[in-house]
């Protein structure tokens, strides 16, 4: 099982096709062509970040586009794998892992999930604050443990059964 | 613990005020200080806080200069950590450059690039409560 990702930075691909005259490429026959946004908040004084929604639930090939939209802090997409400082695992067996790097305020970053299960990931400098997401990609059966998180991220999770049934899970 | 950290902050308060004040009271600050944004990915203006500068070798806990827009100098701004906080750390001697204290915040930081741990600021004001508009965005 090989997961495939597209990074698509500040606005998109398919926006620079488009500003060059080029046709946006076809979309996989049977993937929703409805882009799933993710925004990274804070509050006024930075006293707490999250991401909004904090659960989502895609089909495969479908594109999840997280925006900064905190005016006074940067903000990272990074998968849970021990190819992104020794993370402990906790995306599908043989999906690729990702990180956005940091993205400043109104940056975007693009990424599509081709492999079902469920997918965790933290925001680099946040993490420790509990700035954690989830996505489930189709209808996998169960998730990764929650005992490799730290207690803040634990806490913030919402899980995949409920991700599923709501399709999108905000925090508050 | 919450007396404890009054503590900190009285002792930073009473620190700053310094005789050197007058080199870093307009932006760019010299010598060492570098700009945040320029070390670290992250806003050149932060709203609430300023632009900031900040002598590397001092990190996490700084001093870090900050500036309104028009380059005055409005705050002088450390970050503790909170781990540092619960661990008894010592903070000896921390450099106060900034001149006048007026007042002085203290509020929870989840983090950021350059300090990503939960922390504290520390903000030792050199301006009016009434002209912290200067930098609120």
């Amino acid at each position: 099982m090989i997961g495939r990702r597209t990074v698509l930075r500040a606005g998109g691909w398919a926006a620079g096709l488009a500003l060059l005259g080029l046709p946006p490429p076809a979309q996989a026959e049977g993937v929703a062509e409805e882009v799933v946004e993710i925004r990274m908040r804070g509050n006024a004084d930075g006293s707490a970040v999250w991401f909004d929604p904090v659960g989502v639930l895609v089909e495969p090939g479908q594109t999840i586009r997280w925006i900064n939209v905190d005016p006074g802090n940067s903000h990272t997409s990074t998968a849970y794998h021990p190819a992104n400082g020794d993370h402990p695992l906790r995306i599908p067996e043989g999906a690729a892992p990702w990180d956005s790097d940091y993205l400043l305020p109104d940056q975007s970053f693009d990424l599509r999930l081709t492999v079902a299960g469920v997918y965790d990931y933290f925001c680099l400098p946040h993490e420790e604050a509990g700035m954690v997401g989830r996505i489930v990609v189709g209808h996998p059966q169960g998730g990764p443990s929650a005992a490799t998180l730290p207690e803040a991220a634990r806490q913030r999770l919402p899980s995949p059964e409920d991700i599923v049934r709501r399709k999108s899970v905000r925090i508050g | 613990m919450l007396i404890r950290t009054i503590l900190i902050a009285g002792a930073f308060a009473m620190a700053a005020v310094p005789a050197q004040a007058q080199s870093v009271e307009k932006a760019p600050p010299g010598g060492t200080y570098k700009k945040v944004s320029e070390l670290v990915k992250l806003p050149d203006f932060l709203p609430g806080m300023g632009t900031l500068y900040v002598d590397p070798a001092t990190l996490p806990a700084g001093p870090f200069l900050a500036y309104d827009h028009d380059g005055r100098l409005a705050s002088t701004i450390y970050m503790i950590p909170v781990e540092d906080i619960q661990g008894q750390k010592k903070f000896d001697n921390l450099k106060a450059a900034g001149g006048k204290v007026d007042h002085v915040d203290m509020y929870f930081n989840a983090g950021h690039p350059g300090v990503e741990k939960p922390h504290y600021h520390v903000v030792l004001w050199h301006i009016a409560t009434a002209d912290e508009a200067r930098v609120a965005k």
